[in-house]
C-alpha cells in the first residue's frame, strides 16, 4: 500500500545512498553477529545445546534484521517541492512528514564516526514544534550540503516568524 | 513574499533605561535553603542550652552552617552587584558575571510572553520575579530575579509596550476584566478532576490493614496504615498544589494582551501579547460533565514543558458557552460550533472499539478542530497560520485496514493534535488540504505585528 505515502504528484522520492544500508548491516554484524559467536564459542565448551538454541537464535536474528535494513533503507525518502520539503521513512510504521521551508528554524548536519567511516551525512530540519520528526538520513556529504544550502536559502525566502 | 523585516522605528524612540536587581534579592533566592539554615542553627543553639552542651550539636557543626548561609548571601550580592538590564529601543540587554563577562540581547518584538513571578519567600519582602520567553527552549528564557514589586511591574508594561511597538507603554495599560473563577466553584472542579482511576491507590492500604487484622499479623496492618498514609499525602498535596495556584483566577483583556492572574501563596501574572497564542485545547473531565464545566489550555512558544501544567493554562473551570465565546474572540472570531467535523470509518472500530466514534476532525479556511474522547472529551483547535508541520502515520494494523492517522505539529504544550484510524486516501487528502491552507494562511497573515492602536 503507498497510497497515502505516495510522493507529491509528478515527482519521484529522492532516495538516499545504498551506503546507508551497507553501514547498518556492518553495525548489525559487528553488534549482533560478533557478540553471538563470541557467546556460542565460550558455550560449546560447556554445554553444546545452550551454544546451539543460541547460534540458531542468533542466526534467525541476523538474517531477519539483514533483511530489515534493507527494507528500511529503501523506504527512506524525500521530495523538494516550491515550498515545503516532504520526508518519509519507514517500511512498518510508516511516516510522512511535511514542512513548509518558512517554518523551518534551523538545519541541522550531522555526521558520527560510523557514518563518517561510511562517507554518509544525516540532515535533520527543527521548527518551533518538538514533534516536528524531519530527518534525512545517510546522504553523502555533497549531496548533503546542497540540500542544506537549498534548505537555508528556501527557508529564508519563505520566513513567516512564528 | 517579504522576509522578516527590521521592526518598524515607530515614532519618537523611547529613552534607554537601565534596572539593577534589588538587594534584597538573595534572601528571596535562597528562600528556602537560608530558612533551612537558620532553623538548624536555632535549634541547635537552643538544644545546647538545654541540654548543656551536652546532646545538641557541637559548635564547629553549627559555625559550619552559619558560614553556609554566609556563603549564600554573599554570592548572590555579587551576582546582584554585576548584573545590569539596560533597555534601549526594541532590545533588552542584559550585562552579568564578575570574572567572566557574559552580555545576552533579546529583541523585544520577539518576545512571546512576559510574567511577573511573585515566589513566596519574594512576596514577602515585597519583591517580583521577571521572566520574559522567547521562541525556542524553555532556557531561553530570561528570568529577572528580583525586582521590587512596583518596578518589576512598571518593568513589564513597559517592555510590552516596546514589543507590540506602542512606543514606551510606561503606565499600566487598562484592564476589562473576563473572568474571575469563584473559589468555590475551583475547589469543586480540581477535586472532581483529581477523582479518577487513581483512587485505587487509597484502596491498597486498607485492604492490607484488614487482611493484617483477619491474620493477626501485626507487620502487614502497619504497613497497610503507612502505605494508606502515603497515597493520602500525595494526593492531597496534588490537590493543594492545583488549588493553590489556581487560586483567584483572573483572566482579562487589555491592549498589550492577554492577561492572567492567579495564585495564593505565590502569584503569577501572564501577560501573553495578541497573535501569541499558538494552539487552544477545550477539556472536560469525564466528572465535569453534568456540571458543563470545561478547562482551556494554550500552546504557547517558549512555555516549555517544565511548569506547563500552570503556565499553560487559560482556564482552570467555566461553563462551556463562555470557554467557546472566549477561544473564538481570542482566535480572531470564529464559531468553533460551526466547523464540520467527520468521523472516522467504520471499521476503525476494530483499531478502536468504542471510542473511535469520538475521534471527530474537521476543518474550515482558517482553523482545524480536532475531538477526542468518550467519556473525557477534549477539543484541539490549530489556526491554519500557526500549524508547524504536518504528519501522516501508519503503523502495520492501520495498514492493513486502510487506516492513517494525521497529526499537526504545534509548538511545546498540552495541545498535541492528533486525528486517528482516517481512511488512506482520506487522510492523505486532508494532508494535502491542510498544507494549501497552511500556506496561503501563511501568506496571507503580516510577517510584522503592525503596532497595537493605542486610545487617543
Amino acid at each position: 500500500m503507498d497510497g497515502p505515502f505516495a510522493p507529491p504528484v509528478g515527482q519521484a522520492w529522492v532516495r538516499v545512498s545504498p551506503k546507508l544500508a551497507r553501514m547498518r548491516r556492518a553495525m548489525l554484524l559487528g553488534l549482533v553477529a560478533l557478540p553471538v559467536m563470541v557467546l556460542v564459542s565460550v558455550l560449546a565448551v560447556g554445554s553444546p545445546t545452550a551454544a546451539a538454541v543460541c547460534g540458531a537464535v542468533g542466526t534467525v536474528v541476523v538474517v531477519w534484521g539483514w533483511f530489515a535494513v534493507g527494507r528500511n533503507v529503501r523506504s527512506w525518502g524525500y521530495a523538494e517541492r516550491a515550498d515545503d520539503l516532504l520526508v518519509t521513512h519507514g517500511a512498518t510504521f510508516r511516516t510522512l512528514t511535511v514542512v513548509p521551508y518558512g517554518r523551518m528554524q534551523l538545519v541541522d548536519v550531522k555526521a558520527g564516526p560510523v557514518e563518517r567511516a561510511f562517507g554518509l551525512v544525516n540532515v535533520r530540519l527543527h521548527t518551533a514544534a518538538a514533534t516536528t520528526d524531519a530527518k534525512v538520513c545517510g546522504l553523502t556529504p555533497p549531496d548533503a550540503e546542497t540540500l542544506r544550502d537549498r534548505l537555508t536559502s528556501l527557508g529564508e525566502a519563505h520566513a513567516a516568524g512564528l | 513574499m517579504p522576509p522578516d523585516s527590521e521592526p518598524v522605528p515607530t515614532g519618537a524612540a523611547p529613552p534607554d533605561e537601565t534596572f539593577r536587581l534589588h538587594p534584597l534579592t538573595p534572601i528571596a533566592l535562597g528562600g528556602r535553603i537560608l530558612g533551612l539554615l537558620v532553623v538548624f542553627t536555632a535549634f541547635g543553639l537552643a538544644q545546647a542550652k538545654t541540654a548543656g552542651g551536652g546532646g545538641g550539636p557541637s559548635v564547629p557543626v553549627l559555625a559550619f552552617f552559619g558560614a553556609l548561609a554566609v556563603v549564600v548571601v554573599v554570592r548572590g550580592l555579587i551576582t546582584v552587584g554585576f548584573t545590569s538590564y539596560h533597555l534601549s529601543g526594541g532590545e533588552l540587554r542584559i550585562d552579568s558575571g564578575m570574572l567572566q563577562r557574559q552580555s545576552k540581547r533579546i529583541r523585544l518584538d520577539r518576545v512571546q510572553s512576559v510574567d511577573v513571578l511573585e515566589p513566596l519567600a519574594a512576596r514577602v519582602l515585597g519583591l517580583a520575579e521577571i521572566k520574559v520567553t522567547t521562541a525556542g527552549s524553555e532556557r531561553a528564557a530570561v528570568r529577572l530575579r528580583f525586582l521590587a514589586r512596583p518596578v518589576a511591574q512598571a518593568l513589564r508594561a513597559d517592555m510590552l509596550g516596546r514589543s507590540t511597538g506602542a512606543g514606551q507603554g510606561e503606565a499600566e495599560a487598562p484592564e476589562r476584566v473576563l473572568l474571575a473563577v469563584p473559589h468555590a466553584r475551583l475547589i469543586g472542579a480540581v477535586l472532581l478532576e483529581m477523582a479518577s482511576w487513581r483512587l485505587v491507590f487509597l484502596l491498597i492500604g486498607p485492604v492490607l490493614t484488614v487482611v493484617g487484622r483477619q491474620n493477626g499479623h501485626r507487620t502487614t496492618t502497619g504497613i497497610g496504615v503507612a502505605v494508606f498514609l502515603w497515597f493520602a499525602i500525595v494526593i492531597g498535596h496534588a490537590v493543594w498544589q492545583r488549588i493553590s495556584s489556581m487560586w483567584s483566577f483572573t483572566v482579562s483583556d487589555s491592549p498589550d494582551g492577554l492577561r492572567v492572574r492567579h495564585g495564593l501563596l505565590s502569584t503569577t501574572r501572564q501577560t501573553v501579547p495578541p497573535g501569541r497564542v499558538q494552539a487552544i485545547l477545550i477539556h472536560q473531565p469525564c466528572l465535569w460533565r453534568p456540571f458543563g464545566w470545561v478547562q482551556v489550555r494554550m500552546n504557547v512558544a517558549g512555555y516549555g514543558n517544565l511548569d506547563s501544567s500552570k503556565r499553560s493554562t487559560l482556564i482552570p473551570v467555566t461553563d462551556r458557552a463562555f470557554a467557546e465565546a472566549l477561544v473564538g474572540w481570542l482566535l480572531g472570531g470564529f464559531d468553533l460550533r460551526r466547523i464540520p467535523v467527520t468521523p472516522p470509518p467504520r471499521r476503525a472500530r476494530l483499531r478502536s472499539p468504542l471510542w473511535w466514534r469520538a475521534q471527530l476532525a474537521g476543518s474550515d479556511d482558517r482553523f482545524f478542530v480536532a475531538r477526542h474522547g468518550l467519556l473525557s472529551r477534549t477539543t484541539d483547535v490549530v489556526p491554519h497560520q500557526r500549524t508547524q508541520s504536518l504528519r501522516l502515520t501508519a503503523g502495520p494494523l492501520e495498514r492493513a485496514l486502510g487506516l492513517a492517522s494525521f497529526h499537526l505539529d504545534s509548538t511545546r504544550g498540552p495541545v498535541r493534535t492528533r486525528v486517528p484510524n482516517r481512511d488512506a486516501t482520506e487522510a492523505r487528502a486532508m494532508l494535502d488540504e491542510q498544507v494549501r491552507r497552511a500556506r496561503t494562511a501563511r501568506r496571507l497573515a503580516p510577517t510584522v505585528r503592525t503596532p497595537a492602536p493605542r486610545s487617543a
